[in-house]
């Protein structure tokens, strides 16, 4: 890669601004995960139930990203599919504590790698294994297995344990996305 | 949230997984005699066996547990068992059997809701949920009446139903201000479980020939639906985002299968006999089934978010068949005219039409009748064989002709003869005994056979009075080395026209 393509690679970046979908269960956590990567003087007290979606903004490795902080209630998870369409990236947040809902989580999973939207396209997938802090969460080995992530191959994937509250591991996935991203947008290019 | 625990005759209320009040059902009239007994008893120097043998001699059932205990203990325990209780105020309470709750001033799921409880005497105590004190207090039924099942539907402030199933195999319905239940549905078989369903307030009671019926509100039998297993509970399913109510059938084996209505959209296996089932919200996730099983397992089951039960397929299909009139003829003024009159003389229709229908089996019974006594077709039933005859001419020669029908579809007859017998002093014959041959089945032959009458003036005038019974002759149809005849016929000679023979 020569220097000038390097440059107009960045320049590029710069003006660049990719959606992301954060969607998962209802009470796993996306609302404060996003919150989290606001800006202190934008950042919520505190998070209610988000109903039907929220659309948040928030740099990170001089990409712009729009986030479309889904609803995870039951009733709103229809409203996931019409976003699929144009999305970058994609943020599972699971809550590893919900030992009971792992099948629900996995029943909505199926669901969206099956959609046509997302199943030709090598989107990224990042999971949170939210509430890490909890003491009967499970470990993210173990979400992977009960997911059966292993069985994803036409999709990069990466899941990291979380603590939406003080913000553990948010940072190591959010980074792996934004390299992800920048990558197929590189070979788009 | 609290959880009300019925044990005996007493409702434990636990809040927050901890013991918040205990309340006790009232306590029932004691007979005088008991009461006089225990007061006799409680002094000291009685003779306690008379007073128990004045116990043992009213009516088990009547007594309160203490005393039914005292007339059952043997001999030796009876001094310190009086000892021990008689000092203790006497009660008679009657056990809770089940159980269900009201909501009090709001249909939110979410609003107040008062405790009901319904005990083995058949009463039926509606609870203050903050003071526990009875606010209304009912009678099943004026019958004998062991509740086994309770549910309530409505507002206590408003207007409420409660429906009880009973051991005696019936349901009663209790309203608003109501002191005495009303028997509205009458089983043949005791009831396992009952559900109402919300909305049309329907109500789907299982029994346990495996049957599961509808009633209306009122207890009009809707429909009934058999399962391939006796049935051991059920569930109501309500789901608001599919605005329908299924009902989880739950049978012997561990099948539970999903009812809208009469038709079955889906099942589901746990791994035992279900005992209880149990839908609604668990944590986070709305539509959670919980089953318990006989063997004492546990098992979770959440319900897709996807799921549809097939009901939009089968709604598709009814309203095209709906939609598509039926091919009605248009109602004339004639049809109109024609109810009326019906609507006016259904009585004297109806009797019109029972007499006709008693003329025509009378016309029918005579018609047989006729048609045994009748000489001209004579019939065997067993050989499948039809004997007619016809006789041809004035007189006084005549032509016989016999008809044999083989009746037997597959089967030939064979070896028949027929054999001519008469007065020979009256007929002459050309032949006595004729050979019949093979007759296919189904077909027929004819036999023709020359009569001549012998008539001499002498005798004519003589026998005059015994032509009518001499003048017959006598066929007989006979196989081959069988002694009886196979058939036998009698044919009525006409008698020869005196006018019209002239020598």
């Amino acid at each position: 890669m020569g220097l000038f393509q390097k440059l107009a690679f960045f320049l590029g970046i710069r003006r660049k601004e990719v959606n992301v979908l954060v969607i998962g269960l209802n009470n796993s956590g996306k609302s404060t995960i996003i919150n989290h990567f606001k800006d202190e003087e934008e950042k919520v007290a505190e998070i209610v139930p988000t109903v039907g979606f929220n659309v948040e903004k928030f740099q990170n490795q001089n990409l712009s990203f729009t986030a479309f902080d889904m609803s995870g209630h039951g009733r709103y998870r229809d409203l996931w599919e019409h976003y699929y369409k144009d999305c970058h990236g994609i943020i599972f947040v699971i809550d590893s504590s919900d030992r009971l809902r792992l099948v629900v989580v996995k029943d909505e999973l199926d669901l969206l790698l099956q959609h046509p939207d997302i199943c030709n396209r090598k989107i990224p997938i990042l999971f949170f294994g939210n509430k890490m802090d909890c003491k009967d969460a499970l470990s993210s080995v173990k979400i992977a297995a009960g997911l059966g992530l292993d069985k994803i191959m036409d999709k990069p994937w990466h899941i990291s344990a979380s603590n939406a509250l003080t913000g553990d591991g948010l940072q190591e996935g959010v980074e792996w996305l934004t390299q992800q991203i920048r990558e197929t947008i590189v070979t788009r290019n | 949230m609290v959880v009300g625990v019925a044990c005996g005759s007493d409702l434990l209320i636990y809040k927050n997984n901890k013991p918040f009040y205990k309340f006790s059902v009232p306590s029932l009239p004691i007979l005088a005699l008991e009461q006089d007994a225990w007061q006799k008893l409680s002094e000291p120097d009685t003779d306690s066996s008379k007073i128990i043998e004045n116990l043992k001699n009213t009516p088990f059932g009547l007594l309160s547990p203490r005393s039914q205990t005292l007339v059952n203990l043997p001999q030796e325990d009876i001094k310190e068992f009086i000892e021990k209780y008689s000092s203790i105020h006497l009660t008679k309470s009657s056990p809770i059997t089940c159980m269900t709750s009201l909501k009090r001033n709001s249909e939110d799921p979410l609003a107040i809701s008062c405790p009901v409880l319904a005990t083995e005497q058949g009463q039926v105590y509606v609870l203050d949920p903050q003071s526990f004190t009875i606010l209304h207090e009912a009678h099943i039924s004026n019958a004998k009446a062991t509740p086994s099942i309770i549910r309530a539907s409505g507002i206590l402030d408003i207007e409420f139903r409660i429906i009880v199933a009973c051991r005696e195999m019936f349901i009663t319905l209790l309203r608003r201000g109501w002191l005495e239940g009303k028997i509205i549905i009458q089983t043949v078989l005791p009831i396992v479980d009952m559900i109402l369903m919300p909305g049309d307030n329907f109500i789907c009671a299982a029994t346990t020939d495996k049957m599961l019926h509808c009633y209306t509100k009122r207890g009009n039998k809707l429909w009934s639906v058999k399962m391939n297993q006796p049935i051991t509970c059920l569930c109501l399913i309500p789901l608001k985002h599919l605005s329908i109510a299924l009902v989880a059938v739950g049978m012997q084996g561990g099948a539970i299968h999903l009812y809208h209505s009469r038709h079955s959209v889906d099942f589901i296996t746990a791994p035992d006999t279900p005992s209880a089932i149990v839908f609604g919200q668990l944590g986070q996730e709305e539509h959670v089934m919980v089953i318990i099983t006989t063997s004492g397992t546990m098992n979770f089951k959440i319900l897709k978010r996807t799921a549809d039960f097939n009901l939009n397929r089968d709604n598709s299909i009814s309203p095209a068949a709906q939609s598509k009139p039926l091919p009605l003829p248009k109602r004339s003024k004639l049809f109109l005219e024609q109810s009326m009159r019906e609507r006016q003389h259904a009585v004297d229709m109806h009797q019109s039409f029972q007499q006709d229908l008693v003329r025509l089996r009378l016309i029918a019974a005579r018609t047989v009748v006729q048609v045994n006594s009748n000489q001209a077709a004579a019939g065997n039933e067993k050989e499948q064989l039809k004997l007619s005859a016809q006789v041809l001419g004035l007189g006084p020669m005549f032509t016989l002709i016999l008809t044999l029908e083989n009746m037997n579809s597959d089967k030939a007859l064979i070896e028949l003869s027929a054999v001519f017998h008469c007065k020979p002093s009256i007929y002459k014959l050309s032949s006595y005994i004729s050979a019949i041959p093979l007759i296919p089945p189904g077909l027929a032959y004819k036999i023709e056979t020359k009569v001549k009458e012998c008539l001499n003036s002498e005798n004519s005038t003589e026998e005059g009075a015994a032509i009518s019974t001499t003048q017959i002759i006598r066929v007989f149809i006979v196989r081959l080395g069988q002694v009886q005849p196979v058939l036998a016929a009698t044919i009525n000679m006409p008698p020869t026209d005196p006018l019209a023979y002239t020598v």
